[in-house]
Formats: structure tokens, C-alpha cells, sequence
């Protein structure tokens, strides 16, 4: 029903907006607008709520400023040149904690700064470790807890870090097992989960003086994940698919290792994410997607307030991103599918808003492309879900298509702004993205269905929403082409191995071309995942045919059509010597390729200007396979 | 003028033979320029084309070397015995000249080994060494475990010593800032020595920053990084030799790079070349029979000797027929100076009479009424003599010049024919005609045309008969849609001989009843005529019986 409202809402706009010419043909913007980056990002707000502080480019480089809110006065808190800030957070109401990344190759260095950016300690660390944030502030506004693989760089063990001096001791030392480490809401460090590869033990201790005894063990493909305490007994709350597919939040006891009881569960989705109110020590609400994020309040004041904040934003999309400690200031993101959207101040007792910065005012949301939810059947029956961006003002009927598989095999597309998805509607392309199996949120079951299917299943769902889009008369099937990003990449250049009547062309953005390689590229201190990996993957000891059949570099004379193929020189996941050698052979072959080799850059192109250059490559080569203006 | 004429054909005849001399030179020299250029050919193509040769038989083992080779890389050192054996399967079933595979499964690590190299705390541990072959036991596969050391002999840990010790040096000073140059991965991950390839798989460039770690840090055991060494024992005797060029070379064959060629049979012609890469100890020697090249040279200068001899038999056939036009010509010349002369004398009678009579008139005082009618006579006799002839010449020169039109009307044949008989029968009255006519009565056609026809064949028919048998039988007819004009005589008839030459052109029978008047025109003209008017004109005749000449014109009605 509310989907229905807002489409007559947005056919009347559409109306009113174009007047007598409906059929007005949309300029295409240039890609430099569509992605560039956002002037102001990562906005946090200090714990007593008198500061904000944001990312903004200096030199080049991100870099940490600080706003007083009162006085409107901004100071550059830190001076990065070679490198910008990674992440940082608020380390008490004082001092600002951050990580800057050296370069690409997973070398990182913490500091803790202060708020006036006069002092700054170094965190010493042994080069290439990485550090992890347990809690981000403990009571006494002194010490942050950290886990730190600087001894082992497979175990992470617990540190104290005094803030004022950048000095850290050594609390918990990892027993050999421990993948991840959370602390109570007193900061100390209660619970830990443990892993030996393919199943998780999840660990408790009734204090710090007590020893960690195991209080449940399951397999990887199962989850139990620890949110916070409940503040009664030893109970926490979890998100848990332990003897159920889709995951819900329930209330467990870490004493007896049960479930007391399930809170909240969708028969449709898993349920994202959980915001709990350190303040008032209770759940707030928690957020699910089956086509569009959905909300779920468990605290009516809470609900009042966003209801409150709607009406104020109508037709957007609102997150709540961050809160000072009394939880009366709210940092706001909004967002639709057509707006990408902007950050607002949000002062709950006198219910003002502030307009802080827009992520991208160069899109005017009139003429950006609205994304519907679709969903079909796949070969054997599952249902796929997915999303479907028609270019404005123009017939849906024999589009051009690009189909874009999402990156990351158990990542999933979401409903919002997409820069991808709308610079290439802005093309005159229908951009098509499904979640196929493997893809998270539907549930275990769902994901496990794409469990060493990488080559096989996942494929074929990819192609049966191909089809699906020809049977809907949607796509045009003489042009239709494939592009992705990492795992989108791969799918792609395996789309055209294997299906290669389906396509025009393919382009692939860092794509995987050799599991292998892929395999390999796990650093050091994911070992413990190592077996996990073969699980979900495949073997590359026993699965070796499956892992052949199912890579690229393997199949290179099958590839019959023009590709644009991207690399970064420094990409860990897909190694560059093996990338020129596939180019080669297609070129040998007498196919067409597209090569852009970036000597500076790992897996994504953290260079605005290389990621720029890529896709105008990427729009002249789908211009000239796939031909959007005729 | 009979001078000059001869001359001009003399030096014809000299020009010609002359010509045809010098072509004659000409094809010999070409016969032999072109034999021997042809050899010389064959003898170049001979050590060049082993190249070509060389490309196709080493083919396979540059896409082994380029290929199937560096494929181990993709997987990433995760080979074990059952993939490195269905791996070695494919290569043993494509190249059949790779023998054996040696596999050394080894670790990279920091920890102590037994067996391996090791190089400060970096080791590369042999843990496994397989060795797969065609038909190799299952038994005999495994060389060496590390579970017993014993086994490795410095021979088959050679190669895992020299590509080991390469990549550590590589490791001491790599910079791992930058991707592999094509040149490094070939100068350290392959080991190429006669007989055998080497191949590391390619660690990735953040493999080589942990090796370079566990070289130079003091660090905790490290946990052990895959790593495949193989060895590649090639035989050259099993390349599959392509001869690409089996008109050239008879034997292709691999030989060591000592063999000398110079005990062979004496009649060889050889050559060779060194095979690349890791058959650098052996060269394909290619070699062939002196008889056979022969016979290719001969081969291959057959088509351009035939070309060579095509030229020359269209220049002379070219050079026959300028000197048979020239002879048709001499001959043409000589008949119309003969008609020439005929002519003048044709005119000369005539008017030496007028010219008699003329004087006879002018030289006596007064003439008689009766001497003076008979000088009248003369001369108009004579003037009419010389004006039939001069018609006779002009019409026959509009005829073949085309330049007279048909004049066609109807044409009553009966009172045309009576017509002609009675003007034949009032100046000849011994002349006896018959006219018979068969289902005709009208013609459409030219009656001046058919006239001239008509008055030269009844002449003829009269002067070339005795006397007392002058006699003619006109039959007209139609057959199909001919008409026929049939003038049939009993005169003196004509040989079998002349019957051929008497259409043509100042062609006259020599007899004693054409002594006088005759030009030897009146039949060439009447056929031209006929021909002129579509139609032919043919004759039969019997010496001493008479002729019969049919006049056969088209019959549209």
C-alpha cells in the first residue's frame, strides 16, 4: 500500500515536473559527477554533544575536523599528507582515536589526538598489525580497549590503551583460538567467540577475575552473535539462526547456554541491525530488508520520534548514524533511491533540525532513475530477489540491459542510491541487480545454497534473471552486457564462458579470475578461516578440477566477445602478473580487450581520478557494444 | 617502278628471317637465364626454409614453455600428488616429448628441515618428490619423502637446489613495491638447461614480503606457505618433426650438435640448424639427394620454359601471317598491273580505229556518201566500246566500294527476259534462246541490277561457244524462298580447274575465244552483284558439253 502511494505520489510529481512533454529525453550527466566524493564524510558526535567532527579531503588526503556546535568554529584536528585518516572515533569528550592506512598494503598506524589537534600520541605498534577497537570508551575516560595482532599475526590479544599517552598494556592475552573479543557495558571484556576454523565456541566469564569457560559451540554456517548485555543476570542479547533459518534477536542466557526467548523474528529476512540504548539499557529498534529497509521499534518514544523526524523529511529514507551519551542529539543520514542524500543535526527536546552537508549536490533527484524491488524463480525453484532501474522518460520495453551481480559473494544489493546504478540508468541502460544465492539476509539456508556454487548455482541464477528480463520483454536480448565489481567481475567474465549467447560484452572491475589466487590472498591472521574458506569456496587441494571449471584464467578460450578488464597492480585478491597473462591470451585469441592497468592501486581505486578514468572507459565501452541511443 | 618492287620485297624477306633469328636467340638465352635462376632458387630456398621448418616443429614446445608451463602458477603452489599427476597426464598426452615430470611438493618456512635449502631462517623443505612419466607404476612415482632422507640423491635434487637458490637470491634484494617484470619471472622461476625446464610457481607479491620477513626477522615459527617445484626431462628425439616443405628436403631429423654430416654419402646436400631453449645440445639436420633437388629445379622450370616457348611460337606465328599478308599482297599487286595493262590494251583497240578512221576522214578530200556511213558506223561502234567499258569499270568499282543503292520495283520476269533475248537476238542473230519460266511471273528487285547480271552471262554464254552451237536455256524457278535464274549452255565448258579461280578478279581462262574485249571482270562482277543482293551465284559445267550458272537470289513472296 505504501509502495502504491508513493508511486502515484511520485507519477504526480513526474507530472508536474515535465508538464505537456512527458517524453522528454533526460541529458546525460558526466561521470565525474556522479562520483565525486563527498566534501564531508564519517560525521560523529562527541559523547557530551557539544562537538561534531567530519572527514574532509586536505591536501588530498581525508583528514579529521572538529566543529564546535555552539560557536559554528571548525579546526583541522589532523595533518595527514602521505596518507588519510583510515577510521576514527571519539575517545572521551577530549581525545579523538584514529587510524591512518600506509599505503596499500595493510600497513596501518593508530593515534590518539586531541580535540584541538595540539597533542598527538603515536600508538607503537609493530609494522603491520592491525588494530581493532573492543570498546570505544570506558567510564573513565582514560582507556580504550583494543585487540592487537602485534605478537602472533593470527591471534588478536586485548590491550588497554591509555588515551592521554598513546601507552597499552596487555590485558587478555589470546589463548591461541579467540577470533573476536566484546566487552560488557562496563567496558571489561566478557565474552569472546573462538574459532577453530569451522566452528565457533562462544566463551563467557561472570567477571574479570573469573576464567573464560566455553558456553556454546556451533558451526560456522550457524550464528550466534552477541550484541550487549541485557543488564539482567548473565543474559545477553543476540542475534541467533541456531535451530531456525533466518536470523532473529533473541534474549540468551550465557549461563545455561539456551535461549531464553526469541524477541523478534521475520519469516521473510534476517534482521540487520539492532540499536540498543546504552542510556536508557534497553532495545530501541532494529531494522530487516526483504525488498526495502523496514523498521521494527521496541520503544514507542523511540518510534515517536522518528515518526516526528519523517514528517519533517517526507519521502525520505532516515538513519540514525550517531548520539551523544544522554541520547537527546542525533546525527541524521537520509537517503531515497533517487537522492543520495544529506546529514542532518537533530536536537530532540526542541525538535530542530541543521542541514549539515550533502553527500552529492550535484544530482538533482528529479533526474535520477526510480529502482524497483522484483523478484523470480530460479531453475530449481528459489526465489531471487533483486532490483530493477528503468532509465527515465523512456519506454520499458526492449532496453538496453546491464546486468550487475553485486561484489562479494555473501554481500547483497539494497534498496538507495547507488552511483553505479544511476549513472548507468543515466546512460539509457536498464541496470539489473540480484541477490542470488549465497547472497546474506534471506536466511541461512539461502546462503549456504551458494556455498562452493560460485562457478555453478550462483551462476545460473544470474543467467535465470537474464532470461527472466528477456521473457519480461524488458531487455532487449541483442543488448545486453555484464559488468561487476570483485566478485560482480568474476560473475561476469563467467557469464560469458559460460553463457556467451546471452551477452554483447563483459566488463570486469578487479574481477576474480583465478580462485586460486583468491584463496591465497587471505593475509596470515585470517588462517583460522582458512578451512572455512575451502567450506565456501572450495578446496584448492581436493576441489581442484571444481576450482578450474569455476576460474576464469582457465577458460580463456571459451571467451568469444569484447571485455574491459581493470586491475590494480597492488590487488592482493587478483594478481596482476596472472591478469596480464589472461589479457594476453584473450588478445592471442583475437578478442577484443579493454586492459586498464593501474600501476597504484589494490583491489578497489582508491584514486578519485583512476576510479574517474574507469568509468568513462566503462561508459564508451558498453556505448559501443550496447548502443543506449538507438 | 618493277625495280623499286623488288627491291622492297627482298628486303621484306630479309627483315623477316632476320627477326625470326633473333627470337630464336633470344628463347635460347631465356631457356638458359631462366634454368639457371631457377637452380639458384632452389638452392636458397633450400637454407632458408629450414627456418620455417624449425617455427613449426618447435611450435609445441613454445606453447609448453609459454603456456602449460606458467599455468602452475595459477594454482597457487596448492598442488598435490593428484592434481600434479592429472596435470602431468595432460601435458604427457600434448607434448609428446616431454618424458618425465619431476614434482618437488615442498614448504616454505622459517622452522629447521632435514632436507632443502636453506638460506638464514628462509627454508624451502622438500616434503614430497614425485616423479611422473607415461605408464610409470603407481609404486615408483614417489622418489623421496621426508620421512626418509635417505632417498634424495644430489642428482634428482639438482634442479630443486638451482631454481631454490635463484629465488632466495631474488628474495635477498626484491623489491616488493613493484609487479614481476616478464624478464624477472623468466630469469628466476625458470631454470632451462639442455634437456630439461625448471618452473617455480610465481609467489604473489605479498607472498615475497612474508619469505622476505622469514628471511631477515627474528620471528615465531612460521606457519608453512605451499610451494611447487617441477621439472620437465625433455626427449628432442620425440618432436614431431613438420617437414612444411617435403619438396625440399627429403630427410628431416634431430641429431646431436656434433654430428658431422661429411661422412654421408657424398651425392647429400645438407643442412641444419640449432634447436632452441632446453634442446640446445641437438639441431634439426635436414638434408636431400642432388637427383632430387635436380628433379625439383626441373619441376619448377617446366612452366616457365613452356611460357618462355608460348612467347616465342606466338611471335613467330605473329611473324607468318605479316609475311603471308605481304605475299597476298605482292600477288594483288601483280593482278591489277596485269589488268593495268589489259586495259590499256582493251582502250588501245578501239581507239586506234577511231584513230584510223578519224585520219581516213581528215586525210581524203571527199568521201562517198557510203565511205562516209561506214566511217560513221565505225566510230560510233568504237565510242560505244569504249563506253561499255569505262561503264563496265566505274559500276564495278561503285559495287565493291558499296556505293550504288537498290532500287527495287516490281519486276514482270517475262517481259524483263524478252526484253534482254530480243536486244541478244537482234545483235547476235545466230544466237538461239530458250526462256522457260515455272510458276513465276513477278520479282521484286533492282531490273538494272539484274540486268547487268543477266546481259554478262548471256554474253559469256555466247562467246564462249563454237559456232553453230551457240545456244542458251533460261530457266527461272522458285525453290523455298529462293528464286532461281538457271542459264544453261552448250558451249566450250569450262576445266574442272579454273572452275574455282572464275569469280575472281581479272582471272581469265586463256583459249582462243576470249582473245579480244575480255577483262576478265564480268563474272567477278555478276557474283559481287549477286552477293550485293543477298543472294550467290554457282556453276557445273563439262568441257566440251557446256555450263550451267544459277543465279540465286532471295524469294519473299
Amino acid at each position: 500500500m505504501t509502495a502504491f502511494c508513493k508511486k502515484s505520489v511520485f507519477i504526480i510529481i513526474c507530472a508536474l515536473l515535465f508538464g505537456c512533454k512527458p517524453n522528454v529525453k533526460v541529458d546525460k550527466i558526466s561521470a565525474d559527477i556522479f562520483f565525486r566524493e563527498a566534501e564531508k564524510s564519517a560525521f560523529k558526535i562527541s559523547p557530551d554533544g557539544k562537538y561534531l567532527s567530519y572527514l574532509k579531503p586536505y591536501k588530498g588526503k581525508l583528514n579529521i575536523f572538529v566543529e564546535d556546535i555552539e560557536r559554528k568554529k571548525n579546526i583541522q584536528v589532523t595533518i595527514c599528507e602521505s596518507s588519510g585518516v583510515k577510521y576514527y572515533l571519539w575517545a572521551g569528550n577530549e581525545e579523538l582515536f584514529y587510524v591512518q592506512d600506509k599505503g596499500n598494503d595493510g600497513n596501518y598506524q593508530a593515534f590518539t589526538v586531541s580535540k584541538d589537534g595540539k597533542v598527538t600520541h603515536q600508538i607503537k605498534t609493530s609494522p603491520k598489525t592491525k588494530i581493532e577497537i573492543i570498546d570505544g570508551i570506558r567510564n573513565d575516560n582514560r582507556y580504550l580497549l583494543i585487540a592487537l595482532n602485534e605478537q602472533n599475526p593470527e591471534f588478536f590479544d586485548v590491550y588497554k590503551l591509555d588515551i592521554k599517552t598513546g601507552q597499552k598494556t596487555l590485558e587478555i592475552k589470546n589463548p591461541g583460538n579467540i577470533v573476536e573479543w566484546i566487552s560488557d557495558n562496563n567496558g571489561s571484556v566478557r565474552l569472546a567467540i573462538g574459532s577453530d576454523g569451522v566452528n565457533e565456541t562462544l566463551y563467557f566469564r561472570a567477571s574479570e577475575k573469573d576464567a573464560f569457560k566455553p558456553v556454546i559451540s556451533n558451526n560456522f554456517k550457524n550464528m550466534l552473535q552477541p550484541l550487549c548485555f541485557t543488564g539482567v543476570g548473565n543474559h545477553i542479547y543476540a542475534l541467533s539462526n541456531l535451530n531456525r533459518d533466518k536470523l532473529a534477536l533473541v534474549d540468551f542466557d550465557c549461563e545455561t547456554g539456551k535461549e531464553a526467548k526469541v524477541i523478534y523474528e521475520n519469516p521473510e529476512a534476517d534482521v540487520l541491525d539492532v540499536v540498543c540504548s546504552k542510556a536508557k539499557k534497553k532495545l530501541v529498534y532494529l531494522t530487516y530488508e526483504v525488498s526495502k529497509r523496514e523498521l521494527y521499534f521496541f520503544d514507542d518514544k523511540a518510534k515517536e520520534m522518528y515518526a516526528q523526524i519523517k514528517s519533517k523529511l517526507p519521502q525520505q529514507e532516515v538513519k540514525i548514524i550517531d548520539k551523544n551519551q544522554k541520547e537527546d542529539i542525533f546525527l541524521l543520514r537520509t537517503f531515497t533511491d533517487r537522492d543520495p542524500g544529506a546529514y542532518y543535526l537533530y536536537h530532540a527536546k526542541d525538535k530542530q533540525f541543521t542541514k549539515l552537508s550533502e553527500i552529492n549536490p550535484g544530482i538533482n533527484p528529479t533526474e535520477m532513475c526510480q529502482m524497483q524491488a522484483i523478484s523470480y524463480k530460479s531453475r530449481d525453484g528459489l526465489t531471487i530477489h533483486g532490483y530493477l532501474t528503468l532509465p527515465l522518460n523512456q519506454a520499458n520495453k526492449n532496453l538496453p540491459c546491464v546486468i550487475l551481480p553485486h561484489s562479494g559473494s555473501s554481500n547483497r544489493n539494497v534498496w538507495g542510491y547507488n552511483a553505479e546504478v544511476q549513472f548507468l540508468a543515466n546512460q539509457g541502460y536498464a541496470v539489473f541487480q540480484m541477490n542470488f544465492r549465497g547472497s546474506s539476509g534471506y536466511g541461512k539456508a539461502f546462503q549456504t545454497a551458494g556455498y562452493k556454487q560460485w562457478g555453478t548455482k550462483v551462476q545460473d541464477d544470474i543467467t535465470d534473471g537474464v532470461e527472466w528480463l528477456i521473457k519480461e520483454k524488458i531487455a532487449d536480448p541483442k543488448r545486453i552486457g555484464i559488468y561487476g565489481f570483485s566478485f560482480g567481475g568474476y560473475s561476469a567474465l563467467n557469464q560469458i564462458i559460460y553463457h556467451p549467447n546471452l551477452y554483447q560484452c563483459a566488463a570486469s572491475y578487479s574481477g576474480f579470475i583465478n580462485l586460486f589466487t583468491y584463496l591465497k590472498g587471505f593475509p596470515a591472521y585470517y588462517k583460522p578461516y582458512q578451512q572455512m574458506l575451502n567450506e565456501i569456496v572450495g578446496n584448492p587441494e581436493s576441489d581442484v578440477e571444481e576450482l578450474k571449471y569455476a576460474s576464469p584464467i582457465f577458460q580463456i578460450d571459451k571467451i568469444k566477445m569484447p571485455t574491459l578488464i581493470a586491475q590494480g597492480a597492488k590487488d592482493p585478491r587478483v594478481n596482476v602478473n596472472e591478469t596480464n597473462q589472461f589479457v594476453k591470451e584473450l588478445r592471442k585469441h583475437n578478442q577484443n580487450v579493454n586492459y586498464l592497468l593501474k600501476e597504484d592501486e589494490g583491489h578497489y581505486f582508491n584514486d578519485p581520478k583512476n576510479r574517474l578514468e574507469f568509468y568513462q572507459k566503462l561508459e564508451i565501452f558498453l556505448n559501443k557494444y550496447l548502443h543506449p541511443e538507438r | 617502278m618493277a625495280k623499286a618492287k623488288k627491291i622492297s620485297y627482298r628486303k621484306n624477306f630479309v627483315l623477316i628471317m632476320s627477326f625470326m633469328g633473333l627470337i630464336t636467340i633470344s628463347l635460347i638465352i631465356a631457356l638458359y637465364v631462366g634454368y639457371s635462376l631457377t637452380k639458384k632458387f632452389i638452392e636458397n630456398e633450400f637454407s632458408s626454409l629450414k627456418i620455417d621448418v624449425l617455427d613449426q616443429t618447435i611450435e609445441p614446445y613454445n606453447t609448453l614453455f609459454q603456456n602449460k608451463i606458467p599455468e602452475l602458477s595459477f594454482y597457487q603452489g596448492f598442488l598435490d600428488s593428484l592434481s600434479a599427476s592429472k596435470y602431468s597426464d595432460t601435458v604427457f598426452k600434448k607434448y609428446p616429448f616431454v618424458s618425465h615430470i619431476l614434482f618437488y611438493d615442498s614448504d616454505v618456512s622459517n622452522h629447521p628441515i632435514r632436507d632443502g635449502l636453506k638460506v638464514n631462517r628462509f627454508s624451502i623443505g622438500l616434503k614430497t618428490l614425485y616423479r611422473f612419466g607415461r605408464n610409470t607404476p603407481a609404486d615408483s612415482i614417489v622418489l623421496f619423502r621426508e620421512t626418509d632422507p635417505q632417498l634424495l640423491s644430489l642428482s634428482l635434487s639438482d634442479e630443486f637446489n638451482k631454481i631454490g637458490l635463484k629465488f632466495a637470491s631474488f628474495l635477498e634484494s626484491a623489491d616488493t613495491t613493484k609487479a614481476l617484470t616478464s624478464d624477472q619471472i623468466f630469469k628466476i622461476f625458470f631454470s632451462i638447461v639442455p634437456g630439461k625446464i625448471s618452473y617455480m610457481n610465481i609467489p604473489r607479491r605479498e607472498d615475497i614480503k612474508i619469505y622476505q620477513d622469514l628471511m631477515f626477522k627474528n620471528q615465531p615459527p612460521s606457519p608453512l606457505y605451499d610451494l611447487d617445484i617441477f621439472s620437465f626431462e625433455l626427449n628432442p628425439y620425440k618432436l614431431s618433426l613438420k617437414n612444411t616443405h617435403p619438396e625440399l628436403y627429403q630427410n628431416v631429423s634431430v641429431k646431436p650438435l656434433s654430428y658431422d654430416p661429411i661422412l654421408e654419402n657424398q651425392n647429400l646436400i645438407s643442412t641444419e640448424i640449432t634447436l632452441p631453449g632446453a634442446f640446445s645440445d641437438y639441431k634439426l639436420y635436414l638434408s636431400s639427394d642432388k637427383e632430387f633437388l635436380y628433379h625439383e629445379v626441373n619441376l619448377r622450370f617446366l612452366p616457365i620454359a613452356l611460357a618462355i616457348f608460348a612467347i616465342y611460337l606466338i611471335l613467330a606465328f605473329i611473324t607468318f601471317l605479316i609475311y603471308r599478308n605481304l605475299s597476298i599482297n605482292k600477288k594483288l599487286f601483280s593482278l591489277q598491273y596485269d589488268f593495268i595493262n589489259n586495259f590499256t590494251h582493251e582502250f588501245k583497240t578501239p581507239v586506234s580505229v577511231i584513230k584510223v578512221a578519224g585520219s581516213n576522214i581528215l586525210n581524203s578530200k571527199n568521201l562517198t556518201e557510203r565511205e562516209l556511213t561506214h566511217y560513221g558506223k565505225i566510230l560510233d561502234e568504237e565510242a560505244d566500246k569504249l563506253n561499255d567499258l569505262m561503264n563496265k569499270l566505274l559500276s564495278f568499282t561503285q559495287i565493291e566500294n558499296k556505293a550504288i543503292s537498290v532500287k527495287s520495283k516490281e519486276v514482270n520476269l517475262e517481259v524483263f527476259a524478252h526484253n534482254m533475248i530480243d536486244a541478244f537476238q537482234l545483235k547476235y542473230p545466230d544466237y538461239e534462246i530458250e526462256l522457260d519460266l515455272i510458276n513465276v511471273e513477278f520479282f521484286h528487285t533492282d531490273p538494272t541490277l539484274l540486268s547487268s547480271i543477266f546481259h554478262n552471262l548471256m554474253e559469256n554464254a555466247y562467246k564462249y561457244a563454237q559456232q553453230g552451237s551457240k545456244n542458251l536455256k533460261i530457266t527461272v524457278y522458285t525453290l523455298k524462298n529462293k528464286i532461281i535464274f538457271s542459264f544453261k549452255d552448250t558451249g566450250i565448258g569450262i576445266e574442272a580447274s579454273e572452275l574455282k579461280h572464275i569469280f575472281k578478279k581479272f582471272y581469265r581462262i586463256q583459249n582462243r575465244y576470249n582473245q579480244q574485249g575480255s577483262v576478265g571482270l564480268g563474272l567477278a562482277f555478276c557474283k559481287e552483284l549477286a552477293i550485293f543482293m543477298d543472294g550467290d551465284i554457282t556453276v557445273k559445267s563439262k568441257p566440251g558439253v557446256g555450263s550451267e550458272f544459277d543465279v540465286i537470289l532471295p524469294y519473299d513472296n
